[in-house]
């Protein structure tokens, strides 16, 4: 039988469809009319020759990563603690990791700058403690992500049987987070880990604030001062965020499916 | 010395009594069932053997060490789970090497253990396989060769087979119970089962509302059942009450009728009520020639079971089952036949109260 072509469907996608590339196509396509009356890659050059967009890339990505192992050492064992013996506050934890929806960075960062700029803990003194206060910030910020994605990794596991399994095989709590537990929820580990990446990578507020030369800060700063260059940016942006996603899906992909293949035999 | 030893455990979660005035003594080698309905404290005694739940009051011991305190991983007690846990991220080998690794064992001797867990439990195919790719039977068997693998000193098996398909369930638990006599292995075995439990045991605990009903074999359990609780769950059973007319001789009145039990009435006075319990098999249509405990019945229903027929009966105003082999030679009455039922006096149970 002839499978019926359902048309609304494909209304619907194409609109949708258009909606996100149209400008998209738009930013593209002005990014490259540096050069009057011919399409260059002009502005991209001088984006990727500019050492500020160098060292602030770098400098945002160091953050970043420095962000995820951070959070998730922090998210994994609490909200793994949470799944096993305190399920009961479960609804307390979800509202705290809430709070940087509610309390906008702008809030968050003087409430920073207010406590830890003086004794007893004077961390805006130097370059190196500012920059913990702001992955201190950026673990915050990313927080309501990762212990999203890391809480729907455990409620995809059955945690309180795998941990039981393992203690009963003389494994301690070391040995159960590690080699049971994260394993065994990395697809939503990763999956944090690059929303955090993303959110690190564009973050403005508190790394202006704080006075440290990040990505945020220099996108601004180019937005402000530059015509072609900041859609370059935007673009550069979007792709690597792109292959960010692509890089989940590669690696949550890399061993044998969780799904049941055969029945009872 | 019993191997393992349960004495006066109780356990409360919050104000609800979950387990109380349990003593169990398990002998080395022994498969010992705890049987009973769901929320009976089955389970949350093996989960005190285990270490998963620490007693309220009372003490566990292994071979004479006390273990009520210890941490689960510092038990050496193997676990099979209902829904199996194996570990999605390692392969049947690994799952079932990975106590031996805990325990820092040479690769070699990993290997070699691993390699004979997998003939053991007949998968010598699959230790590259993951557990996703296995059926639930498969899994359940590499559980219970990972719990093996350790050598613990005491398995615990927690409704192992409750997942998985009748007929698995019963090859399984032959292979189980085969496994657990050749190595030898104090085993304990949670099911709500009874099936389960009278085919695989040595002993059975049929627990109810976090109390012993009765520890016994098997045999014992189902033909001697001493409350009216285990009577009335273990097996199919006809009880009722009774009033006693002459307690020296075990002669009793039921609607009407009178049966005689061979159980001892002793301190019972004439006209005293107790509950009594007859296995449907115990009945039998009543020959011309047998004059004791012959009663005058009337059929009201008749069940074809294969094997067996089940025929319900009416004795004055109760109704009773009654159990026959099927014999396609012998012609069976028929609904609303009034005929006569026997019993032995042995067959008759006085339970307590």
């Amino acid at each position: 039988m002839k499978k019926k072509i359902n048309l609304w469907a494909w209304f619907w996608i194409v609109l949708g469809a258009l909606y996100f590339l149209v400008p998209l196509y738009g930013t593209f396509d002005f990014s490259l009319r540096e050069k009057r009356g011919v399409l260059s890659l002009l502005a991209y050059q001088n984006v990727l020759a500019d050492p500020r967009f160098r060292d602030s890339f770098t400098y945002s990505t160091l953050m970043a990563l420095a962000t995820i192992v951070v959070g998730l050492l922090l998210i994994v064992p609490t909200a793994y603690w949470v799944h096993l013996r305190l399920p009961q506050v479960r609804p307390l934890i979800e509202f705290i990791t809430l709070m940087p929806f509610v309390v906008p960075a702008i809030v968050l960062v003087f409430g920073l700058i207010r406590i830890y700029s003086g004794p007893p803990l004077a961390l805006t003194n130097s370059d190196q403690l500012t920059n913990f206060l702001l992955m201190c910030g950026y673990v915050i910020i990313s927080m309501p992500y990762t212990y999203r994605s890391v809480d729907t990794g455990l409620r995809a596991i059955d945690v309180r049987t795998l941990t039981e399994a393992a203690q009963s095989l003389g494994a301690g709590w070391f040995t159960i987070l590690f080699r049971i537990i994260f394993p065994n929820i990395r697809a939503a580990l990763l999956s944090g880990a690059f929303l955090t990446f993303a959110i690190v990578i564009g973050e403005f507020t508190l790394a202006s604030l704080l006075g440290r030369p990040a990505f945020g800060p220099y996108l601004v700063y180019m937005g402000n001062n530059r015509a072609y260059e900041p859609a370059a940016l935007a673009i550069i942006s979007l792709a690597l965020t792109w292959a960010a996603i692509g890089l989940i899906q590669l690696l949550s992909h890399g061993r044998p499916g969780q799904e049941q293949v055969g029945g009872v035999h | 010395m019993a191997f393992l030893e349960l004495t006066d455990i109780r356990k409360q979660f919050g104000q609800a009594v979950a387990v109380e005035d349990f003593n169990l003594k398990v002998d080395r080698g022994e498969f010992v069932s705890f049987l009973g309905p769901s929320g009976c404290g089955k389970t949350t005694t093996l989960r005190m053997i285990a270490g998963f739940e620490i007693p309220t009051e009372g003490s566990v011991t292994i071979d004479g060490a006390d273990i009520t305190n210890k941490a689960p991983n510092q038990r050496n007690v193997g676990m099979v789970f209902q829904s199996y846990a194996l570990f999605p991220n390692m392969t049947v080998a690994q799952n079932i090497g990975f106590g031996l690794r805990i325990r820092k064992e040479s690769e070699s001797a990993i290997k070699e253990r691993v390699d004979e867990m997998l003939a053991l439990i007949h998968l010598e195919q699959k230790g590259h396989s993951y557990p996703s790719q296995l059926s639930g039977g498969q899994q359940q068997r590499v559980a219970l060769a990972r719990a093996l693998a350790i050598r613990p000193q005491v398995l615990l098996l927690d409704e192992p087979l409750s997942a998985l398909d009748a007929k698995i369930r019963v090859s399984l638990r032959a292979e189980i119970r085969a496994i657990q006599r050749k190595l030898g292995i104090t085993a304990i075995y949670v099911t709500h089962d009874q099936e389960e439990a009278l085919s695989i045991s040595d002993r059975i605990v049929v627990m109810s509302q976090g109390h012993m009903e009765q520890v016994g074999t098997p045999f014992e359990i189902y033909n001697f059942p001493q409350t009216a609780f285990v009577a009335s769950f273990v097996g199919t059973l006809n009880t009722t009450t009774a009033e006693v007319v002459d307690s020296a001789k075990g002669i009793l009145q039921i609607d009407g009728a009178r049966l005689a039990t061979a159980e001892k009435l002793d301190g019972r006075q004439k006209g005293d009520k107790v509950t009594i319990a007859i296995r449907p098999e115990r009945f039998s249509f009543a020959s011309e020639q047998k004059k004791a405990n012959v009663v005058d019945c009337r059929i009201e229903n008749i069940t074809f079971l294969g094997s067996i027929v089940r025929i319900q009966v009416s004795i004055g105003s109760g109704k009773y089952f009654m159990d026959t082999f099927n014999n396609p030679f012998l012609e069976l009455p028929k609904v609303g036949d009034k005929d006569q039922v026997t019993c032995s006096r042995e067959a008759v149970l006085v339970l307590k109260d």
